[in-house]
Parts: C-alpha cells; sequence; structure tokens
C-alpha cells in the first residue's frame, strides 16, 4: 500500500490512495462522502445509471481495513445519497459488509444527506453522531473550524488541477490541509469533484491512481489564473 | 375598400402595396398549390418567408373566394411554423400577422415557444391559432401530450425555416422525428423548408421529407438572384513575417475605423465571443464619441440588450454593431450597408451569407470588407473569394442514427397515451435520420428505456417505460413530468446569470470562466469592466469597475474549423504562389512571407505533403500541413501520435490549427520516408482511430451532449424543487461509470462514433489519407520556425503556459529574434 505517512499537530497521520485518512495511534480510519445508494437514487428517478458501484466501494473499503488494520471506521457524513437510494440491493450489499466485518466498530458523522435519508437501521451497529470531538482532531462534515479542536471533514469532494508545461493539466482528488480544517476527497466512486481554491500555506495531497503525492503550490497560480484558459 | 371587391387575392394585396413578388416566389405559390413538398432557397433578405406563406394564404382564398361565406370565428390550426432560433419568432410573427390583417381573413397567428406566457398557452390550450410558430423543442413537447393527434392531426403544412441551420444537428433529427409523426397521421401534409444556400440541396430537401415509399420527389425552388458580391481586404501596409493568431487585428483598428466611418451602418462581425468584446472596447477606446452609435450583440448577452440593438439597426440609428454568427440569421436589417468580417472566413457559404446581410436594397451591392488578424488569412480570403466565383459551396452533412434523440423520442411518444413498437419502428425508419436503423439497434433502444439497457440485472430500480397489453407507457407521472422538462436537445453549458448588484440582467457566462475568478477580480463583459462581487444560486453579482482592463471570458464553442471547400482552395492559392501567380491583391501583400517559407523550407504544391522537423528547447518537434481544416488536422494528429506511441512508449502533445499540426515529443520524431508512409497509411484507420478514442479524453468530452438528450443528466429547471438536487451528476462522472459497469452501453458507442464522424470527420480524414498517400513527401529539417509553423508553436505555448502574459512576452521576444535572423540572411 502506498500511503503517504506525514504528521499534524504531533499525530502521525497516513493519506492512503483509496480516499481514506488513517490514524495509526488511534488504529482509526477515516472517509468522507461515501454516497452509498447514489446509483439507486438515479435509476429509481428513472436515469439509467449501471449497478455496481456500491460492490466496488464496499471492496475498496475491504482494502483499506486489511492494509492498515484499523479497528474502528469513521464515515465523516454523507453515508447515504438519499432516501430514495435504501432500495433492498444496497441495503442487503452494505449489510453483509457490516457481517464480515463484526469486530469493526463503526462511527458514522452525520452529513447534509444524511438528514433527508436517515441514520442506518440499528441491526448495523452504528454510532451515528453530529459530530465527535477526539483531542487534537474533531471529526465532523462540514469544513469550518471548530473551537475544540482542527477539524477533520468532509462535504466538499476537493480535487486540485495539476499543470503540465508540455500539454493540458488533469485534475485530481485531493486532501486538503488548510489553517482552519482538513477536508478529505470523497470516497464514493460515483460522486463528483469541486476545484479547490489554494491559500498560501495550503497543503495539498492529490490521488492518482495508486499514490498520493503532495502538490506543492504553484508560482502565480493562486491568482490570475483565468489568463490559461483557452477554449 | 377592400369590402367592395367580389374577388380577394394575394395579388391585389400586393399590388395595393406596390410590391412586386419575385419569380421564384410566384413558383413557390403555385407549388404550394399543386399541394407539393419541398424546399426553397434563396440569399437571407429576399423574401423566403412570404415565398410560402403568401401562398399558403392565396390558397385559402382560392377556395374561399366569397367573402360573404367565410366563418366568422378563426380558422382551426393549418399550418406550423419552425424556426430554430425562439429570439426570430417575434420578428416572424409580425411579419406573418401584416398580410392577414389588411386583408381581414378569419386567421389567427400565435406563437409557442420557451417563451411563451402562461395565460397564451392557457389560451392556446382552448384553441391553437391557424397558424402557429414555434421551435423544434416546443413541437416536440406539444407531441408529447395525449392530445396531440386531436389538436395537431389536422394540420396542412409545416414550414421550417432556416432548415440549414438545423440539418446536421440533433435539432434537425428531432425536427425529422416530429415530422414523421406529423405526417403519419396526415399522409398528406405539405412540408416546406426554408434554406440559405448549401453545396448539398438535393439532400436536404430529401432530410426534410423523409423516406416515406410512394412519396414524391421534393420540389426545390431556387431563389438565387445573380446579387453582386464584393470581397474586399484591408491590406496591412507592413506585413509581419511572422504571424499568429491575434497579432494584426488590432493593428489594423485604424483602417477598420477608416471603412465604418464610410458606410451609415455596419455589421462588424467576428468569430468568438471574446473577439467582439475586445474589438467593442477598441473601437470605443478610439472613437469615445461614437458611445451611443456602437453596440455589441452575442449570444450570451441578455435578450432585453439585444432586442434594443436589433430595433436600432432596424431603425437604421446604430453606425456600428460588433457581433458573432448571433447575427448571422433571420430577420432583416435593411439600412446594413457593410458588413466587415474579422479573422478568418472558415467557409465559402458562411462569408457569402455574411456579406449578404448588407446591400438589401434592390439593386444594392453586398460589400464585405476582410480584416486579417493573421498573414495567412490573406490567402484565405483571395481563396474564398476564387471559390465563391466558381460557386463552391459548402454542404452541411444530416446527422444518422443519433440513439440519444431516439431514445428522448421515444418517451416523448411513451408519455403521449404510449406506443406500440412495431407501429412506431416505421415511423422511425420513414426519417432520413434512422432510415437504417436495424432491428438490433430499435431493441437495444426500447430496452434502454424500459429497463436502461440490455443485460436485465444492470439496472435494477430503474423504469421510465413498461409494456401493458403491447402498449409502451409511462411507469408513473413523475416520468411524465421529468421528461417533459427535458425535452430539448441542444445541449447548454452550465452557464452563471452576470447582474449588476442594483439590479439589472447582463447576459451570462460560462461557470468555468466564473470558477477561476474571485470577488474583486475585474472581467470585461457586455463592453464593460466589471467587478465581481459575489457569486449565488447561479448568478453572478458584479459592480461596474473604473479600471479599464480586466480578463475577457472565454466560451465553449463557436470555433469552427475550415472547410474541405476552403481548405482545398487555399491549397489551390499556395500552388499558384509557388508557379509565380500572386494576381490578387491579398496575394500580392502576403508574398513575402511565402517567398520566406519558401526559402527556409518550402512552399508546398497541391500535390506535396510538407513534413518539417526541428528541435525545440522543450523537446523534438515535427509540423506537418495536410490542409484539411482544423479538425481532420486533429485527427489525423491524434492518429499519427497514437502510431508512434504504440511502437515506441512516449507522451505527445499535439497541436493541431486550420493548415497542420504540430507534434511535441521527448523521443525524437525525426523518420525516414518509408516510416512516415507506414504512420500515414489508411489501413487499419478505424481501429486505431477507436484505439486512439480510449486514450484520449474526445469521447468523454461528447458524452456530455448525449447524456442530456438520452436524460442521464437532468439539468432540471429554473426554480426546481431541491429534491432534484439528488439528481444531479456530472457526464463525465457518468461516462466513467458507465465504462466501467456497462461498457458495451450503446450511448457510449455513439460518443464514440460522433467522435469520429462529426469532430475528426472520419470521412474527410479517409479521403486525405488516401489524397496523401499518392502525394509527395516533402521531409525538411528546419532550424528555425518558419511562417508556416510558427503559428502551431505560438498556439502551444499559449496552452501549455499558465498566464497570457508569460506567453505574449515569450513570443514577442521570439519574433524578434526570428526576424533579426531573416534580417541577417
Amino acid at each position: 500500500m502506498n500511503a503517504l505517512k506525514t504528521e499534524y499537530l504531533g499525530e502521525p497521520i497516513w493519506l492512503l490512495p483509496q480516499k481514506g485518512l488513517y490514524l495509526p495511534r488511534r488504529q482509526t480510519l477515516l472517509v468522507a462522502d461515501t454516497h452509498f445508494g447514489k446509483a439507486a437514487t438515479f435509476r429509481s428517478a428513472g436515469i439509467p445509471v449501471p449497478a455496481g458501484t456500491t460492490a466496488t466501494d464496499l471492496s475498496r473499503l475491504s482494502d483499506l481495513l486489511e492494509a492498515t488494520g484499523a479497528t474502528r471506521l469513521v464515515v465523516l457524513g454523507d453515508f447515504f445519497h438519499a432516501a430514495a437510494g435504501r432500495v433492498a440491493g444496497t441495503m442487503d450489499a452494505i449489510a453483509t459488509w457490516i457481517d464480515e466485518h463484526r469486530r469493526l466498530s463503526v462511527m458514522i458523522i452525520r452529513g447534509n444527506h444524511d438528514e433527508q435519508a436517515g441514520d442506518p437501521p440499528n441491526e448495523w451497529q452504528c454510532e451515528c453522531l453530529d459530530e465527535f470531538v477526539e483531542p487534537p482532531f474533531v471529526y465532523r462534515h462540514h469544513p469550518a473550524p471548530h473551537e475544540d479542536g482542527y477539524p477533520l471533514c468532509g462535504h466538499m469532494h476537493p480535487s486540485v488541477y495539476i499543470s503540465d508545461r508540455h500539454g493540458p493539466g488533469l485534475t485530481a482528488p485531493c486532501f486538503w490541509f488548510t489553517a482552519r480544517c482538513a477536508v478529505l476527497p470523497a470516497f464514493g466512486g460515483f460522486t463528483g469533484r469541486a476545484a479547490i481554491q489554494r491559500d498560501v500555506g495550503d497543503r495539498v495531497f492529490a490521488v492518482c491512481a495508486d499514490a498520493v503525492l503532495e502538490i506543492p503550490p504553484s508560482k502565480g497560480r493562486l491568482r490570475n489564473r483565468s489568463a490559461r484558459s483557452r477554449r | 375598400m377592400i369590402e367592395s371587391r367580389p374577388l380577394i387575392s394575394i395579388d391585389h394585396w400586393l399590388a395595393e402595396r406596390s410590391w412586386r413578388p419575385f419569380d421564384y416566389q410566384r413558383r413557390a405559390w403555385q407549388a404550394y398549390r399543386d399541394g407539393e413538398s419541398g424546399l426553397v432557397h434563396a440569399p437571407t433578405g429576399t423574401g423566403k418567408s412570404y415565398s410560402i406563406w403568401l401562398g399558403v394564404l392565396d390558397n385559402w382564398l382560392a377556395t374561399h373566394s366569397q367573402r360573404d361565406c367565410w366563418p366568422t370565428k378563426p380558422e382551426p390550426i393549418q399550418l406550423l411554423w419552425i424556426t430554430p432560433m425562439r429570439a426570430l419568432a417575434n420578428d416572424l410573427v409580425g411579419s406573418l400577422r401584416a398580410p392577414v390583417a389588411d386583408l381581414a381573413m378569419p386567421w389567427t397567428v400565435g406563437i409557442r415557444t420557451g417563451d411563451t406566457s402562461a395565460a397564451e398557452r392557457k389560451k392556446q390550450k382552448a384553441r391553437l391559432p391557424t397558424a402557429l410558430v414555434t421551435t423544434p423543442e416546443s413541437m416536440s413537447l406539444m407531441l408529447s401530450y395525449p392530445d396531440a393527434r386531436e389538436r395537431l392531426g389536422e394540420l396542412q403544412c409545416v414550414v421550417v425555416d432556416e432548415w440549414h441551420e438545423l440539418l446536421g444537428t440533433k435539432r434537425g433529427v428531432q425536427t425529422e422525428l416530429g415530422l414523421a409523426r406529423l405526417r403519419n397521421w396526415n399522409p398528406r401534409l405539405q412540408t416546406w423548408g426554408l434554406s440559405a444556400t448549401l453545396g448539398n440541396l438535393e439532400e436536404a430537401a430529401q432530410v426534410l421529407m423523409g423516406h416515406r415509399p410512394g412519396a414524391d420527389r421534393p420540389c426545390i425552388v431556387s431563389g438565387e438572384t445573380p446579387k453582386e458580391i464584393q470581397i474586399r481586404t484591408i491590406l496591412p501596409v507592413d506585413i509581419e513575417r511572422f504571424p499568429w493568431a491575434g497579432h494584426l487585428g488590432v493593428r489594423l483598428l485604424d483602417q477598420v475605423i477608416a471603412v465604418i466611418e464610410q458606410a451609415k451602418s455596419t455589421l462588424l462581425f467576428t468569430n468568438t465571443r471574446s473577439q467582439t468584446e475586445i474589438w467593442f472596447r477598441a473601437l470605443l477606446a478610439a472613437r469615445p464619441a461614437w458611445a451611443a452609435e456602437i453596440a455589441l450583440h452575442h449570444g450570451s448577452l441578455d435578450r432585453d440588450v439585444r432586442s434594443y440593438v436589433e430595433g436600432r439597426l432596424r431603425d437604421g440609428t446604430m453606425r456600428c454593431v460588433v457581433c458573432t454568427s448571433s447575427l448571422d440569421l433571420g430577420v432583416d436589417f435593411t439600412p446594413v450597408d457593410q458588413v466587415i468580417q474579422i479573422g478568418s472566413p472558415k467557409g465559402i457559404a458562411r462569408l457569402l451569407q455574411r456579406a449578404g446581410r448588407s446591400g438589401h436594397q434592390p439593386g444594392a451591392v453586398s460589400r464585405v470588407v476582410c480584416v486579417p488578424t493573421h498573414a495567412f488569412e490573406l490567402v484565405e480570403y483571395a481563396a474564398a473569394r476564387s471559390a465563391a466565383m466558381r460557386r463552391q459551396i459548402e454542404g452541411r452533412q444530416p446527422i444518422e442514427l443519433a440513439m440519444d434523440v431516439l431514445a428522448q423520442q421515444l418517451v416523448t411518444i411513451g408519455i403521449a397515451g404510449g406506443f406500440i413498437a412495431d407501429e412506431l419502428l416505421a415511423e422511425v425508419r420513414t426519417t432520413h435520420a434512422f432510415r437504417r436503423l436495424t432491428d438490433t439497434q430499435w431493441q437495444w433502444v426500447l430496452d434502454f428505456v424500459v429497463r436502461g439497457g440490455q443485460s436485465l440485472r444492470a439496472y435494477p430500480e430503474y423504469s421510465r417505460l413498461m409494456p401493458v397489453d403491447g402498449r409502451y407507457v409511462p411507469v408513473s407521472q413523475r416520468v411524465v413530468r421529468m421528461h417533459r422538462m427535458s425535452i430539448g436537445t441542444i445541449s447548454s453549458d452550465a452557464s452563471v446569470q452576470v447582474k449588476y448588484l442594483k439590479g439589472g440582467r447582463l447576459g451570462t457566462v460560462e461557470e468555468s470562466f466564473l470558477a477561476r475568478l474571485r470577488p474583486g477580480d475585474c472581467f470585461v463583459f457586455a463592453g464593460k469592466t466589471l467587478e465581481l462581487a459575489l457569486v449565488r444560486d447561479l448568478t453572478a453579482y458584479v459592480r461596474k469597475s473604473k479600471k479599464t482592463s480586466g480578463t475577457v471570458p472565454r466560451w465553449d464553442g463557436g470555433r469552427f474549423p475550415l472547410s474541405s471547400q476552403l481548405a482545398a482552395a487555399v491549397r489551390e492559392k499556395f500552388a499558384d504562389a509557388r508557379d509565380g501567380l500572386f494576381d490578387d491583391p491579398e496575394m500580392k501583400t502576403v508574398r513575402p512571407v511565402l517567398q520566406l517559407q519558401n526559402d527556409w523550407s518550402q512552399l508546398p504544391g497541391p500535390n506535396d505533403l510538407l513534413i518539417e522537423n526541428s528541435k525545440a528547447r522543450e523537446g523534438h518537434q515535427v509540423f506537418v500541413y495536410p490542409f484539411e481544416g482544423r479538425s481532420v488536422n486533429e485527427g489525423l494528429a491524434m492518429l499519427l501520435a497514437y502510431r508512434i506511441a504504440r511502437n515506441d512508449p512516449a507522451s505527445i502533445t499535439v497541436t493541431p490549427n486550420d493548415y497542420g499540426f504540430e507534434l511535441l515529443s521527448s523521443s525524437s520524431l525525426e523518420f525516414d520516408e518509408p516510416r512516415w508512409r507506414k504512420l500515414l497509411s489508411t489501413e487499419d484507420l478505424l481501429e486505431d482511430l477507436l484505439d486512439c478514442l480510449n486514450a484520449s479524453e474526445l469521447a468523454r468530452r461528447q458524452f456530455r451532449d448525449i447524456a442530456r438528450v438520452a436524460g442521464l443528466v437532468f439539468s432540471g429547471y429554473p426554480g426546481a424543487p431541491k429534491s432534484t438536487r439528488q439528481l444531479q451528476a456530472s457526464s463525465g462522472l457518468l461516462y466513467d461509470v458507465f465504462c466501467e459497469y456497462d461498457a458495451h452501453n450503446l450511448l457510449l458507442d455513439q460518443a464514440r462514433r460522433e467522435v469520429l464522424t462529426q469532430q475528426l470527420e472520419s470521412g474527410r480524414m479517409f479521403a486525405a489519407l488516401e489524397r496523401i498517400s499518392s502525394m509527395r513527401l516533402l521531409l525538411r529539417f528546419t532550424p528555425r520556425l518558419t511562417p508556416l509553423s510558427f503559428p502551431l508553436w505560438a498556439a502551444r505555448i499559449q496552452t501549455s503556459h499558465l498566464t497570457t502574459e508569460k506567453a505574449s512576452t515569450r513570443i514577442e521576444r521570439m519574433v524578434k529574434q526570428l526576424e533579426k535572423a531573416a534580417g541577417d540572411k
């Protein structure tokens, strides 16, 4: 596993290309914005999105647990996409997965989608909270500063544009550490992305296929990016 | 007094206004009276609309000769008039109403577009007007109601206005499908298309008529008048040796102003919306006194702004309007006496049509003054004039097998009371677009709307239509509502409204442009420098800025490639130049540049393919010049890059323009002739193209339109409830999901096919490679950039560097170096 190992506030942190953040001292794996049931939500509204995304996401989550040896999983919000996506196929797949990971403790931080979609069924024995303080960190969904610690958040689906001197650049999902909080990339395979507006001092780690790479700030890119566009 | 006359006819109406109809108009009336269908083609502004409309009225008058017997109530709907632009509909209704009102006929003329008010819609629900002006989208929407047959089954005639604009687009396919339905209800329905001049008129007419067994051949009425068109060029006094896009243009400002001053009213056409903003500002800066007499007009400006400008053009109170193709179409601005074209004409028909916007008074000459933005455009003008004199005009290729549009039509008919599969298949196959639809493809579309795709397992929970006793009907009212909301085939990018903080709309910019700005940044829009205050709910609030500069937005689209006819004409001009023939003033002016090309490398003749190799700081570069227009050149470049990298892994950057393309690679691109021949062969062309599509972003980009039309991307509507937000996904994301989980989806196939046939124009590519196979290869090693390669190099610098300031500084420096080298020679 090509984890990028770094440190923040004295705590070791692993950033994994499967879009998870691991805190080895707490044996805790964090992921954000799984959006389970999103494809099903589309299908039940008459938009044909193929099935298979949930299974792939769950197996990637298993890989992460296996690679890190985590005993606790924290989902930083938007666990479910919408109430309409809680169809039998999706629910069964997740229930089976939970069954297979009986020893894992699962904590779900509620996000804006969860408000409408609802908490998982009680049988799954997930702990559902609005936020959770575990110094020096706070686990929450919305990226905003918190007085009790440094928040690790989701919600934004951050991505970063990486330029290439010899051709068009590319956009990759990223971990984004700002002075106020850190934002994790969206975990779900069927989720969109939003470009970040980088500030001086921010650290950005792009998820590229099977590695996580730190992206240094590029000169003159913080402002005046508009001049770049050609089409 | 009209009442005193026993007989009323259109001739009387015309005589009263002392109008003499053109011969072709009389021929069109006769053809209409004979029950025929067909196509009328004539230059803009010669009364195409009246050629059919007066025929329709005349026909009615002939069968209702006794005025006393006229019904007191207006006649029921007889005619549908389809126009591609909502903006044109109001003007059109005005001119259609004039003769009806003058003759006090019991006819009404109404309008039904996306802009029609709820009150008007309600009135129409009770009773449709005798003639209804509408758009392809609104026609589809009407067909989606269960009472459509009852209401439209008795139509006598459908007129499709500006058919040349719809042909070759998916809206054209949508129109074909709608017409097939109407003809199915009334086999004697007459269809008439109105079109500007096209190279493939017969085909255009056939597409409109469809392929009903036993139908008559379409009747083609030509209104071509030998109108004099003058194409003149502003010649730069000091021809720069190294042209690059956008450089010469503003230098010619003084001459352009002089030309504007000579005329009463000028339309100044540019090729992009960004260019209109730049030119408008340049004119205003040079002539502040013109502030009240010049204006901007492009598709992203607010409707009210555009209407105001159009009104003043008609009144003749505008000195100059800077515009894009937004003024290519429709209503006539008789007072316009001159047209200026900035930059490449891109096509012969296009240049002629723009020229035709001036000189509408009888006997007047249409004048277009061309303004080059780089030196080779001088060659293009000379080539366009020669081709126009020989009447070599481009055609428009109709689209075939657009599965996304077909899927949409199936749901449209499904929610209008359902359909029986075999019956609808027969109907669909009468259209030109789907005449070759196979049973397998048909089954796939049915499966797509019923269960999402071929495999039963892939799409649980999904359905839009379901079969009930052999009829396909919608599964729920929600499906019906959502489909009606998203009917339409024009894909529009996510656009953001631009409004003043104090109120007042200015227009729209693309979301991607705005995403790069922060509050406080300035940009140029609608001829003003604006400061971004805040962005909220897809609206950008701005205030006027005192600064004089700002970023000019770039809008997607509008990057037309050079047409193949014009590209061929340009090749001929090069051949002439090589033989020492410099007849046109443009060619005389550009001569030193061509001379330099010949000295440093070679000027390719019609039977030569020039390939220039040189070494750049960034790596190895090669320039190839097939002169095939941008899209074909891009396709050839991709193909070559793929074939080179397949044997020998490398990453290659491709930059095409209308003349040729550059390949840039970290490894050597110096090949001998046999290797080039192999790279340029037609063998395995399609397989290789498909492979390189998968290795590139092209198909993914094309999927955007398809996803929208097929109902995968639900764009909602203004004020849509929040619940629809959960259904928003970008087409790129959907593309990835489809590739991973349903790779054989026909919509993916379609995306690839559209890239091949429309974007890269694989047919033209094949023809180009065939042509190249019999050509002489001129392999040249050039120590410095040549006049032909410089624009390609400059375009690459513009893309790969992050700011244009840097790029332009660098380019200026390079220009100086190169000019020095030329002087030292």
